[in-house]
């Protein structure tokens, strides 16, 4: 038996399998800039091999949203190169010479979905090297602010062809089909990615309005604050595991309008211009027709699930009586409630509640059926659909080419810890809505809540930009068809030098124009608005690139002319797309023409997915015993431990997920009604947002609470409104503006005939009081816990000028 | 042992657009221990029948749902030829007409540049030998 004589000393270890991890790449650092509108960054991959033979290494990520890779450098001990932009073809051929010359080549190539391969061919054994990969993305803008993701692992996917099998304890694989996906090679995800290659980030941020927070709700971050606009962040540990997306706020001052305007190097002034929506105007208040797309799928299984009924629970406590509404609940069936739309009336909704109680997680993610049930359900005319799903799902292209033709506006609300934001951005852009993506740790409720208070209820559509004072200029892409409350107008494009404004004008639901001025220009941000443009023209083309495989010639001609157009952009930019990939090789002297092996790099599971949501055990004869084959890779001769370590990382994780799924379970459970409180279904001890959601569920379809005669529903009416205000949320601003809107409206036009004069009077003081902009200091937990005769008292006696 | 005919020698690329496979899948299948090392390593690497009908077989496999590790395991069920080890290369150098020493091919530059010297002195003694015999027999 052949004694490996070069391995000595402990080697890493999979906690699942208690089987070696031989690491081809040993870490990734994030490094790179943040704007405003988009980020410029540098990915740093170090690979390095402990084999005996060449290797042939390949790492499969995801893009983040609008993101494309412009350039890398590959160095070692002795060289360092620059990689060239070259046709797809052209570059995979260059490659393969390159491997059969026995050369180190490295290749990025894009593939359908925005999954990226980045494969370096002939690492030598012991050989270091660095690929240095600069890439362009874009964020997700607020009036406020930012958020950033970017994906350090690769989430599992559904596609109705993939092959899916858990290969050993904890370690599972899943292959795309070719006809669609070509060769790409999915990595093995590994249940504890504790062994896996160390992740990183080290940030600046440079914003156009002062920074106020920086704070991450995936990692734990450390900030260098700098002047007002300025700052660093970075990783407070040494390093992680690649088990989620980085998930970056940066926090500003509400803006105004603004223009970042620089040289590019073609020596044409660049610009990005952000015009906050609160500079459009107020949004209508016309009844909405609406369609909740729930995701049921596996992936959404426990919390995640839980959190979205809970969301969409609120939700329908925003429902006017004149709003319509549907729920589909999709997993790979459609499950409808009812048929088509609903009023929004208490006896609709409480019957949709009863639904949703009855919807588990289950199955695959037929996200594409969903979208044609939705479209089917608003009967073929203009309406909002707002899809609460992970995105978890392969063959994206096919899934926007249905929403496209369904000609209505879709919302996402993404939910998850490994990004299908790019997703979930493009399928919103692309039918005029709007995205959010959230961690599974954050609330999602409150982020559906203020999400749904401007569905279908833009505060400008039908946009149209231009530029006054020169006589050349661009904008691409087109400005966003409608634009929502706390999401801003970003535009990119380009302009001659010279005085010049900026102009734009919206004709619904008032018509309206504002004008920007664009005198001043910023040293250094010229090039990078432009790679930012390009980048994001890219994004969208390659959405609508599904190959030109297809049996019908009509869409092979069609496909055809996107590929041409997606080429044109890539050399026009110097940006690589599915049509165009980088490529290097550096030439090695000597005689290495040795086959290198092949080996793919691993990432972790995504935090919170179960393995089993994807991943079930093999049913073939070597699972028969229970046992799992042999390793395909050889184990290194280093010692192994009798059985796999403990990982205090895993089991802090599966005891915060049980915590919070606990502590969840306990809110639905406090939501059952007790009558005799003023807000009888409170949470004794539960955050404030939970109290807040619960009142919000309560919304009769007259806008006001529940009680058995005129003078309870008035209090508790009351109370509801001053508790929404307690918490910073008022009919304009705030995740709960239309409830308390709703509140609002029912207080001031019903004549409560039951109720005494003096109580109608009071209630007449109340309301002035409120509109004079004063709100109660009270604790909220003691507002609620009053019953309805304590609380009017100390209504009046505050409204009075009492404590 | 049938000696194999030039026309059943393919290089990677060949047996790549033959059987419609990308190179690079082809490596990974070989890595993955599903389909055999190429007969002769090195830079004029070259593969056989057997490998574009392993080809054939591994893409049947796949489209009744399994996956390359599933593929694998099936393979190794099967034992004898089916049960394939990891792949690994060899030199061959043909110092006399029967005789042919075997290196293999991931070795470091520094000792394989001690093997062939030592090759070549036995390949030139085996030669010497040769002419010596020869020269005995006439």
């Amino acid at each position: 038996m052949p004694v490996d004589t070069e391995s000595r000393g402990f080697s890493v270890v999979d906690s699942e399998s208690g089987k070696p991890i031989e690491l081809a790449m040993q870490e990734l650092q994030l490094q790179g800039k943040l704007l405003s509108v988009g980020a410029r960054l540098m990915v740093r991959h170090v690979f390095r091999s402990c084999e005996r033979k060449p290797l042939e290494v390949i790492y499969t990520f995801a893009l983040p949203r609008d993101a494309a890779l412009r350039q890398f450098v590959v160095a070692g001990e002795s060289f360092r190169m620059r990689s060239k932009l070259k046709s797809t073809e052209e570059a995979v051929k260059e490659y393969e010479e390159g491997i059969q010359q026995g050369h180190l080549a490295t290749l990025a190539r894009q593939y359908g979905d925005g999954l990226v391969s980045l494969t370096l061919g002939n690492l030598m054994p012991g050989e270091t090297v660095v690929v240095l990969l600069e890439v362009l993305a874009g964020v997700e803008a607020h009036d406020d602010g930012i958020r950033f993701r970017f994906p350090f692992t690769l989430a599992p996917s559904y596609h109705r062809q993939a092959r899916a099998v858990e290969v050993e304890p904890g370690v599972g694989e899943i292959e795309l089909p070719e006809n669609e996906f070509g060769d790409l090679i999915l990595p093995h995800y590994h249940k504890d990615a504790a062994g896996l290659h160390e992740v990183g980030f080290s940030l600046s941020i440079a914003m156009a309005q002062p920074i106020t927070e920086i704070s991450s709700p995936s990692h734990s971050v450390r900030v260098k604050t700098g002047d007002g606009e300025n700052s660093h962040v970075m990783l407070s540990t040494g390093h992680d595991v690649p088990n989620r997306d980085l998930v970056l706020d940066v926090a500003t001052r509400i803006s105004q309008s603004y223009v970042l305007a620089g040289m590019g190097k073609d020596e044409k002034t660049r610009f990005a211009a952000v015009v906050p929506s609160h500079a459009f105007g107020e949004t209508s208040a016309a009844p909405r027709r609406v369609v909740f797309v729930l995701d049921r799928s596996g992936s959404m299984g426990g919390i995640a699930i839980e959190q979205a009924r809970k969301a969409l629970a609120a939700c329908l406590g925003a429902l006017a009586e004149d709003d319509e509404f549907g729920i589909i609940a999709f997993d790979d069936r459609v499950e409808e409630f009812g048929s088509g739309l609903h009023k929004g009336d208490k006896a609709s909704r409480d019957k949709a509640q009863r639904f949703l109680e009855s919807v588990d997680a289950r199955g695959g993610t037929e996200l594409a059926a969903a979208v044609s049930a939705a479209v089917k359900v608003l009967g073929g005319t203009a309406g909002d659909v707002l899809i609460m799903t992970d995105g978890q799902v392969a063959g994206t292209e096919n899934i926007l080419s249905v929403a496209r033709a369904g000609g209505v506006r879709l919302h996402c609300l993404g939910i998850g810890s490994a990004s299908q934001d790019r997703f979930l951005t493009l399928l919103a852009r692309e039918t005029g809505g709007v995205c959010r993506f959230l961690t599974s740790r954050e609330r999602i409720d409150l982020p559906a809540v203020e999400l749904f208070a401007s569905l279908g209820r833009p505060v400008a559509s039908e946009v149209k930009a231009r530029v006054e004072g020169v006589a050349t200029w661009s904008i691409a892409p087109d400005p966003a068809s409608a634009i929502f409350a706390g999401t801003p107008l970003t535009l990119f494009g380009e302009r001659e030098a010279g005085m010049a404004r900026l102009v734009i004008e919206w004709s619904k639901p008032q018509p309206g124009k504002l004008e920007v001025a664009m005198d001043a220009v910023q040293a250094g941000v010229g090039e990078t608005l432009r790679l930012l443009q390009g980048s994001r023209l890219i994004s969208d083309l390659d959405a609508k690139y599904t190959g030109d495989q297809s049996d019908r010639a009509l869409d092979r001609r069609e496909q055809q002319r996107v590929g041409d157009r997606l080429q044109a952009l890539s050399e026009a930019y110097g940006l690589a797309s599915r049509r165009m990939s980088l490529v290097a090789v550096v030439e090695r002297a000597g005689e290495t023409g040795e086959l290198p092996k092949t080996v793919v790099v691993p990432v972790g599971m995504p935090q919170d997915l179960a393995m089993q949501a994807y991943f079930r055990r093999s049913t073939g004869a070597a699972h028969a015993t229970g046992a799992y084959p042999a390793p395909i890779q050889p184990a290194m001769a280093a010692p192994m431990p009798s059985s796999a370590p403990s990982n205090p990382l895993h089991d802090l994780l599966v005891t915060s997920q049980s915590a919070v799924t606990r502590a969840s379970r306990a809110v639905l459970s406090a939501m059952r009604p007790k009558p005799a409180a003023v807000a009888p279904d409170r949470q004794e001890e539960g955050a404030p947002e939970d109290a807040l959601l619960d009142l919000a569920r309560q919304l009769e379809s007259d806008g006001g609470m529940p009680g058995k005669g005129d003078f309870e529903r008035m209090v508790r009416s009351l109370v509801a409104v001053l508790a929404f205000l307690i918490e910073g949320h008022t009919s304009s601003t705030g995740a709960f503006r239309a409830h308390v809107q709703r509140l609002m409206h029912f207080l001031e036009t019903s004549k409560f005939p039951a109720s005494s004069a003096q109580h109608r009077e009071g209630l007449s003081a109340a309301l002035a009081w409120i509109e004079q902009g004063n709100k109660p200091n009270w604790p909220l937990s003691e507002l609620l816990a009053w019953n309805v005769d304590e609380a009017w008292k100390r209504i009046m006696q505050i409204v009075a000028g009492g404590a | 042992m049938a000696k194999k005919s030039s026309k059943d020698r393919k290089s990677l690329a060949d047996l790549a657009r033959e059987s419609s496979l990308p190179a690079r899948t082809i490596r990974y299948y070989i890595a993955r221990g599903i389909l055999p090392p190429p007969l002769v390593g090195g830079r004029d690497a070259w593969y056989g029948p057997e490998h574009a009908e392993r080809l054939e077989r591994i893409r049947a496999l796949q489209a009744s749902g399994l996956t390359l590790a599933q593929i694998a395991w099936q393979l190794a069920d099967k034992g004898g030829e089916e049960n394939l080890p990891e792949a690994s290369t060899w030199w061959n150098y043909t110092i006399a007409d029967d005789v042919v020493v075997q290196v293999r091919s991931q070795m470091r530059p520094w000792r394989l540049k001690r093997v062939r010297r030592l090759i070549s002195q036995m390949a030139a003694e085996l030669k010497a030998a040769e002419a010596e015999e020869e020269s005995h027999a006439r």
